[in-house]
């Protein structure tokens, strides 16, 4: 269950990002790229089903709790390894390792209740439905011209 | 007092962050990474059991014997140039993934990438897919 992002829809406001470090003690665990003059993206963790960052992690503070990629933090020794496991880059570390989760113990994350623009959420189906009206009017109309 | 093997040291900052004395001091500089304990008389071995690639022990006290020090260049990002991590590391990631997650769908042997640029290129992929669906016509 990771937050599914609908870009077309982000606005570039950065409200996840201040929402995030609201609830996180002053530590974003999203980016928002601006990419040219095109899209704002949000890179969020996936909670990859193989979770690469939770293979590196010797001592097990990252590991796979059902859907979600849990973070230990008293297991945590801070050695940078899962920073560099991530394929997105959405791990970092200084003391210790941060990354999303899922603002746990919340019913739903800050940043998707945060979001003025619906850009984000954790429902599968409406993100996939989403993915499909976007494929069909590509096949449609074409793509940009 | 600790001992280090230098072979099986990664330059991770695990047992610096982990002593609770700072008897184990990093410095970092743009291209290069060291790594110092200084002669601890301590019994704890923290920095022993959090060690990934157990290269510490834990040996008795003595005075003659040299603080060990060793030092890592660092690797530089495929794509920025920028200085992100110690070789031992990424080798180690490389030997705990299995070998289908190394390459991205484009090929790329994304591990030898620092983070910042992996974040640029999810992005780019992301922007590209939404692009795509940008026409004039469409509702």
């Amino acid at each position: 269950m990771p937050v599914y992002v609908d870009i077309s829809r982000c606005i570039g406001c950065r409200s996840c990002e201040v929402a995030c470090k609201r609830v996180h003690g002053g530590s974003s665990h999203v980016n928002v790229h601006m990419v040219r003059d095109q899209a704002s993206v949000p890179v969020f963790c996936h909670h990859c089903e193989e979770a690469s960052c939770t293979l590196a992690c010797f001592t097990q503070a990252l590991h796979k709790a059902g859907e979600r990629t849990a973070f230990d933090v008293e297991k945590c020794t801070g050695c940078g390894l899962c920073q560099l496991a991530c394929p997105f880059g959405v791990v970092w570390t200084d003391k210790i390792a941060h990354k999303c989760d899922l603002c746990e113990g919340k019913d739903t994350p800050t940043c998707i209740l945060t979001c003025p623009a619906n850009a984000l959420s954790t429902d599968f189906e409406l993100a996939a439905a989403r993915a499909r009206a976007r494929a069909a009017r590509v096949a449609a109309y074409g793509g940009r011209r | 007092m600790i001992k280090v093997d230098a072979n099986k040291c990664l330059g991770c900052v695990s047992c610096s962050n982990v002593c609770p004395s700072q008897n184990i001091t990093r410095i970092d500089t743009p291209e290069k990474r060291s790594i110092h304990w200084k002669r601890c008389k301590e019994e704890c071995d923290l920095c022993v059991e959090f060690c990934p690639a157990k290269a510490l022990t834990l040996v008795p006290f003595d005075e003659v014997s040299p603080e060990p020090n060793v030092s890592f260049d660092l690797v530089t990002c495929k794509i920025c140039q920028s200085h992100y991590a110690t070789e031992p590391m990424l080798k180690r990631i490389e030997s705990v993934l299995p070998a289908n997650l190394q390459l991205d769908s484009t090929g790329l042997a994304w591990i030898w990438v620092c983070p910042v640029c992996r974040r640029n290129i999810e992005a780019e992929r992301a922007t590209k897919q939404i692009i795509l669906g940008r026409s004039r016509k469409s509702p």
